[in-house]
């Protein structure tokens, strides 16, 4: 086990590098010019090209990469083109923030996908199991960004139970009830669609096990449903949900792009959106190999848990 | 029953005053709140604030946030009422002269001022400030602000401290527009910085601390969240003390949780919210106020283009163009047609002008005639819009069916700002027809940048490739003209020679809308990118 798990974090590792590499490349392929946009509107020609070969924008790609990748492991990941400060600054309180809004929406995935997995999957075909298979079938298909506005119309301006916007972090009267009352509806609409995701995969994996011969054997001995469901079978769900609840990691992130500007929730996802929109492409290269680490060792984490849980793959 | 004896009056007497102080106190805490709420005004903008330091700033959102805190030997006045243009009113120099060349420019500079920090506003702080705009061997030089600010100081010969409180800076040759650029904000703005906070935070920090002496001073900034400034209660202009405590400015680009911010309170005042939410917003009993602003909305036609190199063709497809149809219809009273190169708030606007008529059936036959009867096939390239637009792609679809009534059928292509002003710069590409961004400002030095030859790309953004070296010319004669009326003649020259090559259509003036909650009283929209704050306050 322990050398499976040396290899996935090998492999990690060189995923890592091969985003760094992407990232990079991607930015700079793509159309715009950095000297320009620094500069700004009245720049000539003449003083764009010098400030390309002050900031070494003419030399070779891969020394480019090199340079870029050797101040990233000092962990100088440049400066903020329209912020005028280390992208680090910038990006640090965002990762927290989002950090923030994944585990609580994460929370919300595994949860909810795991209870409505159970009261679907274990009553199979019941009335129940149909409205929740319903449910899913919603949530999966809502759009963030309209869930979302749905949401802050509802709970926000009619209701007025939950503030519209921000972290609320900054307030005079910041508490953790706050930033809670802040943190649930982004939360909800970030978690619904994998949430919806995560309880039919599960869903599937309870009525394959509830055909299984142990639990005719265990039903004969006269265990509740209650009982077969939470205790008997969920230890076999366990793998193929911790896979699946994993593999969310990667859509909470593309969710939580949405409901962050939605929801102005400053996170790594809303400075991203401003970073594109102000060609701020350190601060886009920062952001996008942020979300990668974080998707990547995520995706390590599911993966190290599910072999722990799994005899099989133990080895 | 209850005794009435000493004892019991004592207790009766402690319970009142104990209740007395405890409602008394109940309702302090319940007034406190309800105060700091009062002094403080919470704006939604369309998005976050880049740097700070406003020799090299960029965005005409972080402009609302320093002009506040910055100030230069002149100003806008954006508290004036029912003006076209803001008239320039003295700021950090109380009165100046100008020498019978119209080279030099002697400014007396106001006594008594200082910066946020306590450091005296004098001639040598104005020094150190066009040091560190110019002058490349200075200490604190900031190399970023020399392209930015090309447009202020590109005729500056040099400047001289005269005395403690005169300043004296020459032009090489007369500048109609000198005042007016001196005043003038938006991307890069010649206002003083705290010569003391730039020896202190150096030359970057002043993207995180800015120091000048405006009637805010600068509180704190959470990127991405919000940026508070502090009312500076030692403000010299009494006309612009502010009436409230704390500013706060926050970016939110999704324009539906502005609104909603609004709707509930969180946020005092939004700019921008969208047009088909105006009617909604004000039934809900907000403030809507509403004002033309020195901006137009011109197509950049690419001479390059086949058919497009045929005068007759381009006066066609503007004369296919719906202008009032699309600002009625389609903006929905968000827009006003524009008429002339010229923009509204400019030098040289003039509200009887007209170029071209609406006239399909005569834009058919002219397209027939340069041989075209059955048009040709030609491809919009538009921005999905920037700051202050909302939805530009509807602008398209207007077009694409206004020219598809006269034969020409065009595809859209969409991009994001950013994408569009590289493609803008680099030059319309081959097959494209038009392109449009919105622009203007309250001086013409922005012609400079779309309209001679010299600024064909990548020089400029003349990104259709006009060719016409007359504008040069009389660009250049215009900005070195001694007086307005001689300026605004020249101008009026160039309009009617870019309306006869059809090198422009333009489209439209937007009208920009400030949406705010019923208690907020006193704001005063300028026709300008930005506003005065400082008038506001709540009942």
């Amino acid at each position: 086990m322990i050398r499976l798990i040396i290899n996935r974090i090998f492999a990690t590792i060189l995923v890592l590098i091969g985003v760094s590499f992407v990232v990079f490349a991607a930015l700079h392929f793509s159309p715009g010019d950095v000297a320009r946009t620094i500069l700004g509107l009245g720049a000539t020609e003449e003083r764009v090209q010098a400030l390309r070969q002050e900031l070494g924008l003419d030399r070779p790609l891969l020394i480019q990469y090199w340079d870029w990748m050797m101040a990233l492991l000092r962990g100088d990941l440049g400066r903020s083109i329209s912020l005028g400060v280390p992208v680090s600054e910038v990006i640090f309180d965002k990762i927290w923030a989002s950090l923030l809004l994944m585990g609580a929406s994460f929370f919300l995935t595994v949860s909810f996908g795991l209870l409505f997995a159970a009261l679907s999957g274990g009553y199979h075909r019941s009335l129940m199991d149909r409205l929740i298979t319903l449910l899913m079938l919603l949530l999966a298909s809502l759009p963030p960004f309209w869930l979302g506005i749905v949401l802050l119309i509802i709970f926000g301006l009619k209701l007025r139970i939950f503030p519209i916007s921000g972290v609320g972090a900054m307030a005079d009267d910041a508490t953790l009830y706050v930033v809670a009352m802040h943190l649930i509806l982004p939360a909800v609409t970030t978690a619904a669609s994998s949430l919806a995701v995560v309880a039919r995969v599960t869903r599937s994996a309870f009525i394959d096990e509830m055909g299984e011969p142990y639990v005719q054997s265990a039903r004969a001995r006269g265990l509740s449903q209650r009982r077969i469901i939470s205790i008997e079978t969920m230890r076999n769900v366990l793998p193929s949900f911790v896979t699946i609840a994993g593999l969310q990691i990667g859509f909470l992130f593309s969710s939580a792009l949405f409901s962050e500007i939605v929801f102005n929730w400053p996170g790594i996802g809303l400075q991203l959106y401003l970073g594109i929109v102000q060609r701020d492409f350190p601060v886009v290269q920062g952001c996008v190999l942020a979300i990668a680490i974080v998707f990547v060792v995520g995706n390590l984490l599911a993966d190290i848990l599910s072999i722990a849980l799994d005899p099989r793959r133990r080895g | 029953m209850i005794k009435f004896n000493k004892e019991n009056f004592h207790k009766v007497k402690n319970g009142f005053l104990s209740g007395f102080l405890a409602i008394a106190l109940a309702s302090l805490t319940i007034t406190s709140p309800a105060l700091a709420e009062k002094n403080t005004i919470t704006i939604g903008i369309e998005a976050d604030l880049a740097r700070l330091d406003p020799h090299i700033s960029t965005t005409w959102n972080t402009f609302k946030a320093l002009l506040h805190m910055y100030e230069g030997f002149v100003a806008e006045d954006l508290l004036a009422e029912n003006v076209e243009t803001p008239p320039i009113v003295p700021s950090l120099a109380e009165s100046w002269e100008i020498s019978a060349d119209k080279k030099t420019y002697t400014f007396k500079l106001r006594e008594g001022v200082s910066f946020h920090d306590g450091e005296p506003w004098n001639a040598q702080a104005a020094k150190f400030n066009l040091d560190r705009m110019t002058n490349p061997d200075f200490e604190f030089h900031q190399p970023g602000s020399v392209g930015l600010l090309s447009w202020v100081w590109g005729d500056l010969e040099s400047y001289k401290v005269v005395n403690d409180f005169t300043f004296e800076i020459k032009l090489k040759q007369p500048n109609a527009e000198f005042l007016r650029r001196l005043s003038a904000g938006g991307s890069g703005t010649p206002r003083m910085i705290s010569p003391a906070a730039v020896r202190k935070y150096g030359n970057d920090g002043i993207n995180t601390n800015p120091v000048g002496t405006g009637p805010f001073k600068f509180g704190e900034r959470e990127v991405g969240v919000q940026t508070v400034l502090v009312k500076n209660s030692g403000y010299w202009d009494e006309k612009r003390v502010p009436k409230f405590e704390r500013l706060i400015l926050r970016g939110i680009p999704e324009v539906t949780t502005r609104e909603l911010g609004l709707l509930t309170g969180e946020l005092d005042m939004i700019s921008t919210p969208s047009p088909d939410s105006l009617e909604y917003l004000e039934a809900q009993g907000m403030t809507m106020v509403k004002g033309p602003v020195s901006t137009i909305y011109p197509i950049w036609l690419n001479f390059r283009e086949g058919p497009l190199k045929d005068v007759r063709v381009r006066r066609a497809m503007a004369m296919a163009i719906d202008r009032e149809g699309m600002t009625k219809y389609l903006r929905r009273g968000t827009a006003t047609p524009a008429y002339g190169i010229l923009n509204y708030g400019g030098p040289g606007w003039d509200p009887e002008y007209r170029d071209f008529p609406y006239d399909p059936e005569g834009a058919k036959k002219l397209l027939a005639e340069a041989g075209y009867p059955d048009g040709f096939e030609t491809r919009l390239d538009w921005t999905m819009g920037g700051g202050g637009d909302v939805n530009t792609r509807a602008d398209a679809e207007w077009l694409q069916r206004d020219l598809g009534r006269i034969g020409i059928r065009a595809k859209i292509e969409l991009f994001d700002n950013g994408t569009y002003w590289d493609m803008l710069a680099k030059g319309t590409r081959e097959g494209t027809c038009c392109m449009q961004v919105s622009w203007g400002e309250t001086g013409f030095f922005w012609l400079d940048l779309i309209l001679p030859t010299t600024a064909q790309p990548p020089n400029g953004f003349n990104s259709g490739y006009y060719e016409n070296p007359k504008m040069n010319e009389l660009l250049a004669s215009a900005r070195a003209t001694s007086s307005e009326a001689e300026m605004v003649k020249i101008l009026h020259e160039i309009r009617d020679i870019v309306t006869d090559d059809v090198a422009f259509i333009p489209l439209y003036t937007p009208i920009q809308v400030y949406a705010m909650r019923p208690e907020v009283k006193g704001f005063v929209l300028a026709p300008q990118h930005w506003a005065d704050y400082t008038s506001v306050y709540k009942e």
